[in-house]
């Protein structure tokens, strides 16, 4: 019964402002969206949430997770840009966060948090407009102010926020169950990006297509868990998203009604990350989550093996350390270094896992190959002595 | 206000996968102690303290000014299949195992990858790998630099590791960068170029 009170106080709440007339019937009164410059919060419940949000964004500032390479915040930015246009983008503020996790998010305030996993598992800009056009129609929709209007109808949810345990990231994710939003309003936000995609010239087939590859991941890792019920609830972002499979299929429907574009930015995307890249595989392997990590890398080569694919997935074996991933790990290695010669961390690869099987002398020497092309690397000294002869 | 329960709870949880209360005991100066197992004698100097909390069955921890400044953990005698740490209660997947027939190189992964996983941190960054003793046998010491989720600090670290018979033995400092690592790191060193390893002899009931 409070429920329904509150709801009802709710309803009224919104009717009392813009919010509400803006679904269906045209607005009284001139309506000013967040995107538009110079914006500021309308009543006292708006303006809390921007302090609270103020404040996560400071310590987002001096986090050590920041990524703050000028260069792909610039690309990122660019990105954004492009999709929402000149006009918009100017609003958000986006900060990357150095975890290797798929998320974004947007706070009312204007601050845009993409997660480096998201420019990982990105196979080109499309797919990356594709998640940055999403958050920014929530945050152009007011979506988490509806969201958090509802929410502080039925409690104190900055009573909440300050009991989160955890670190910054667990903070993160809170923003996103504080922050539910409705199936409508995530379809909404599917929607409008796909417009986003139309209007500034991106393949429009990228929307369906980054959802596909995420849930094929989610799928890959639930299923060597054993854990498939837990599939979505296990990712924060997913746990408020509507069925994927659902979503590929009408965001697929609705990409066919728009004029097709072959232009998905593949190749500069590949550019712009190409020097994060390897710190980026580097930390996904480094999660021990075989099944997902395996899937991922199939994705991103698409029967086409790159030198640096091929090292990423040698890595990925030779961590689990399987006898049969010993084998598979070498054959890798050895196609990564016939790809390309002067990726020295696949000699050092090959080299290892080739003394593991017994094979000293043909593994110290890739080991050699590996310093001749990174003498300066830290590890250096120790390779060194691996790879000497013994008796020298 | 039905979340704030939940949230209550929730540290409950986390909290059950610690002993109720870790307690410390302060060690002499200058006197051999037997540490983790046995299997370790080290001769701290003044101000150590010994935690009755491990991180594993097989290591124990020690401070000097409390975790947050310095932090000293040894293992001992981790044998094949074994991970370094208690699994933590959260965690999606299996910390990464031992192996007997891991490379010196290798034993350095393990430790990252671990870390990596316990701190849920993405953050962390081996910059030196070279050949070291640890006791009198061959192994490996490494330096490395991370971040914690919940603090906007950088600490560093140093471990020196060897495999005696099939097992590992390393010992690991860990200080805020700022200040705290510089101070003690001499030290550290010297204490473990005369720690002392205690393998069982083969074949001996571990």
């Amino acid at each position: 019964m409070r429920r329904l009170l509150a709801s009802l106080a709710l309803a009224a709440a919104l009717c009392g402002s813009a919010l509400c007339s803006s679904a269906q019937a045209a607005p009284q009164v001139a309506q000013i969206l967040p995107s538009s410059a110079g914006y500021q919060p309308s009543d006292a419940v708006e303006k809390g949430l921007w302090l609270e949000m103020d404040e996560a964004e400071r310590q987002i500032r001096a986090s050590k997770f920041l990524i703050d390479d000028p260069e792909l915040n610039a690309y990122v930015k660019s990105v954004l840009c492009r999709t929402v246009g000149q006009a918009k983008c100017g609003a958000a503020r986006i900060y990357l966060i150095r975890t290797p996790q798929f998320n974004a998010a947007m706070a009312p305030n204007g601050m845009m948090l993409v997660w480096s996993g998201l420019l990982l598992r990105a196979r080109n800009e499309a797919e990356l407009a594709t998640v940055l056009g999403h958050e920014f129609v929530h945050f152009e929709k007011q979506h988490s102010l509806q969201s958090f209007r509802d929410i502080k109808a039925k409690s104190d949810a900055m009573t909440w926020l300050s009991f989160v345990p955890g670190g910054l990231l667990a903070q993160i994710g809170l923003m996103g169950s504080v922050f539910r939003f409705n199936r409508e309003m995530e379809k909404q936000a599917d929607m409008a990006a796909l417009d986003y995609l139309g209007s500034s010239g991106y393949d429009p087939m990228a929307a369906s297509q980054i959802w596909e590859q995420l849930r094929g991941e989610m799928e890959a890792q639930a299923k060597a868990n054993k854990a498939i019920a837990q599939a979505e609830e296990g990712n924060s972002f997913f746990a408020s998203h509507p069925n994927t499979k659902d979503r590929m299929e009408y965001l697929r429907a609705a990409a066919r009604r728009k004029a097709p574009s072959s232009d998905s930015g593949e190749e500069q995307y590949r550019k712009a990350i190409a020097r994060w890249w390897p710190r980026l595989i580097d930390d996904q392997v480094k999660l021990n989550d075989f099944a997902a990590t395996e899937y991922l890398l199939s994705g991103m080569a698409r029967g086409n093996w790159t030198a640096d694919l091929l090292y990423a997935r040698a890595e990925l074996y030779r961590a689990r350390g399987k006898p049969e991933d010993i084998k598979a790990a070498e054959r890798f290695y050895r196609q990564s270094v016939a790809a390309d010669a002067q990726l020295g961390e696949s000699w050092k690869g090959l080299g290892l896992i080739l003394l593991r099987q017994g094979k000293a002398i043909e593994g110290r020497r890739m080991l050699r190959q590996y310093l001749a092309i990174a003498p300066e690397a830290g590890d250096s000294a120790m390779i060194g002595a691996m790879a000497k002869e013994p008796g020298k | 206000m039905r979340l704030v329960p939940l949230a209550f709870s929730l540290i409950a949880l986390l909290g059950a996968a610690m002993p109720l209360r870790a307690e410390w005991k302060a060690l002499s100066a200058d006197e051999d102690v037997a540490v983790a197992g046995k299997l370790m004698i080290a001769t701290p100097k003044g101000g150590w303290n010994r935690s009755t909390a491990k991180p594993s069955a097989r290591s124990e921890r020690w401070t000097r000014d409390g975790l947050a400044l310095n932090e000293l953990t040894f293992f001992a005698g981790v044998a094949e299949g074994e991970a370094l740490y208690f699994a933590p209660l959260m965690a999606k997947q299996d910390l990464p195992k031992f192996r007997a027939q891991m490379l010196p190189t290798e034993i350095v992964e393990l430790f990252e990858n671990s870390n990596r996983m316990i701190l849920d941190s993405s953050v962390f960054a081996v910059s030196a790998v070279e050949p070291a003793k640890l006791g009198r046998f061959d192994g490996v010491r490494f330096s490395y630099t991370y971040a914690a989720q919940d603090e906007g600090l950088t600490r560093k670290g140093e471990g020196v590791a060897a495999i005696v018979d099939g097992k590992l033995y390393l010992v690991n400092f860990v200080a805020p960068a700022v200040h705290y690592f510089d101070r003690d790191i001499s030290e550290i060193r010297q204490l473990v170029s005369s720690l002392k390893l205690r393998p069982p002899k083969p074949g001996a009931a571990k």
